[in-house]
């Protein structure tokens, strides 16, 4: 009785990970994105990619997009609304606003929001 | 099914009504300043009369479920726990039921097998699912603090951090929201499963869970899927805790479905079985000492009994005992 049931446990536990293991695979067999890091776009630096409003309350959806597009797929270029073309890279907002070294930090302690950006990237805080 | 259906349609009407009244109607500062003041109050008020109620009915017997040895000669040894004598050991014992849920540990199952024998054997789900529920649903309001605190207390801001302690998913993926969401749904199919669990289970015990479920749905869509704009909703709270009246700024639609869940929940909370949360500090089962071998107890309501004692009676027939030549105590 017991020992069925440990049997179907054991085997669904098997083909759920052998499922999941093939998964990976699949990602690592596939050809690897062309890299482009360094193609450089004409970048617009003058103005920001979308009015305050709404980078205020979507910035964070912006950069998750811009993270995964351009890490994942190699497709550095942002095409804003407007036709204008941006680098989706930090250093794109930074060229602006790192003239403000609590531009990020003010509003992220005030709602306690901490994200990693800085495990990897150079904070304004850190830049002389 | 009607029992688990009728919850269900209920709690899904409950999610549309702020839906529709902030969406379609604006009624933002309905939903997000009166209806929350209006469930805090109701919350308050109600759990504190309830125990207040509670506490005030008179328990005038030791009735503590016992099952350890009780404390009477000195050189016999007594289980402090199981059978509490002092005041200290009964708080360990209540406190012990409120943390770590002592008698559902005990908890077990009856089966009949096929060779038609009755076997028990120990059962401890429950106690498992319970507790990661109940565990999980303190961390996660705790968390909740940095929303209420300009400056977020030392010890909340460390729960945070341990709790997004895997450090995967933007933004960081808590531990403890998982935990509940299994641990929810384990305490609902528990119920469904058994044919004795879902005959002895009501709308009552559906409701509350589906009512908790939809509240960590929407914070959990809140978080990882719809991504709020956080920055309003903490203004929000921040002029809540300092009972300020101004209407709220824009904030997303889920933050409303999940404020209004809570203040149904809240609402709910001193009418229904989760007064239990309070209720098992009074529970007589267990906050009592056996001290009935040490100390009398008089029931306060007892009649006064008249006593007619043997020297009244003596008193009353002295004469006639006398004649008879009864023997007498007092000449």
């Amino acid at each position: 009785m017991m020992s069925k049931k440990l049997i179907w446990i054991f085997a669904v536990t098997a083909i759920m990970l052998f499922a999941v293991l093939n998964v990976f695979r699949k990602g690592e067999a596939e050809t690897p994105p062309p890299l482009s890091v360094h193609k450089s776009v004409a970048i617009d630096s003058t103005k920001c990619i979308a009015p305050a409003s709404f980078m205020r309350a979507n910035h964070m959806q912006v950069l998750y997009e811009w993270r995964n597009s351009s890490v994942r797929t190699g497709n550095r270029v942002y095409i804003a609304s407007n036709g204008s073309k941006y680098e989706k890279s930090l250093n794109t907002c930074l060229g602006c606003h790192s003239n403000n070294r609590m531009f990020c930090f003010n509003c992220h302690s005030y709602a306690n929001v901490k994200p990693k950006c800085w495990n990897c990237h150079l904070s304004p805080m850190e830049t002389p | 099914m009607k029992k688990v259906l009728m919850p269900l349609v209920m709690v899904a009407l409950l999610a549309l009504v702020p839906f529709v009244g902030v969406q379609y109607a604006g009624l933002s500062y309905l939903f997000g300043v009166i209806i929350p003041y209006t469930a805090m109050v109701v919350l308050l008020a109600g759990f504190f009369l309830r125990l207040a109620d509670w506490f005030r009915r008179p328990v005038p017997f030791r009735i503590p479920t016992t099952c350890g040895q009780e404390k009477s000669l000195d050189w016999i040894k007594y289980d402090r726990l199981e059978s509490p004598a002092h005041f200290w050991e009964a708080a360990a014992r209540v406190l012990s039921e409120v943390f770590f849920f002592r008698s559902l540990f005990r908890n077990t199952k009856a089966e009949l097998h096929k060779d038609a024998n009755l076997a028990y054997g120990s059962h401890k789900w429950l106690w498992l699912g319970g507790l990661a529920f109940h565990w999980s649903l303190l961390v996660i309001v705790l968390r909740h603090s940095r929303f209420f605190f300009v400056m977020v207390p030392g010890f909340t801001d460390f729960l945070d951090h341990a709790d997004g302690f895997l450090d995967v998913t933007l933004p960081t993926f808590y531990i403890t929201d998982a935990v509940v969401l299994a641990a929810i749904s384990f305490l609902v199919f528990r119920r469904l499963k058994d044919a004795k669990m879902r005959l002895i289970s009501l709308q009552t015990d559906y409701f509350p869970l589906f009512l908790i479920a939809a509240i960590l749905v929407v914070g959990v869509l809140m978080r990882y899927v719809a991504r709020l704009d956080i920055m309003p909703v903490k203004d929000q709270m921040l002029r809540l805790v300092n009972f300020s009246v101004d209407a709220p700024g824009e904030i997303g639609i889920l933050f409303y479905v999940h404020l209004f869940l809570v203040s149904v929940l809240a609402i709910y909370f001193p009418f229904s079985k989760l007064m239990h949360a309070g209720a098992i500090f009074l529970s007589p089962t267990r906050n009592l000492t056996n001290n009935s071998r040490q100390k009398r107890h008089i029931n306060p309501w007892n009649a006064a009994i008249k006593f007619r004692t043997y020297s009244e009676y003596e008193d009353d027939y002295r004469e006639k005992m006398k004649k008879a030549k009864l023997p007498i105590e007092k000449q």
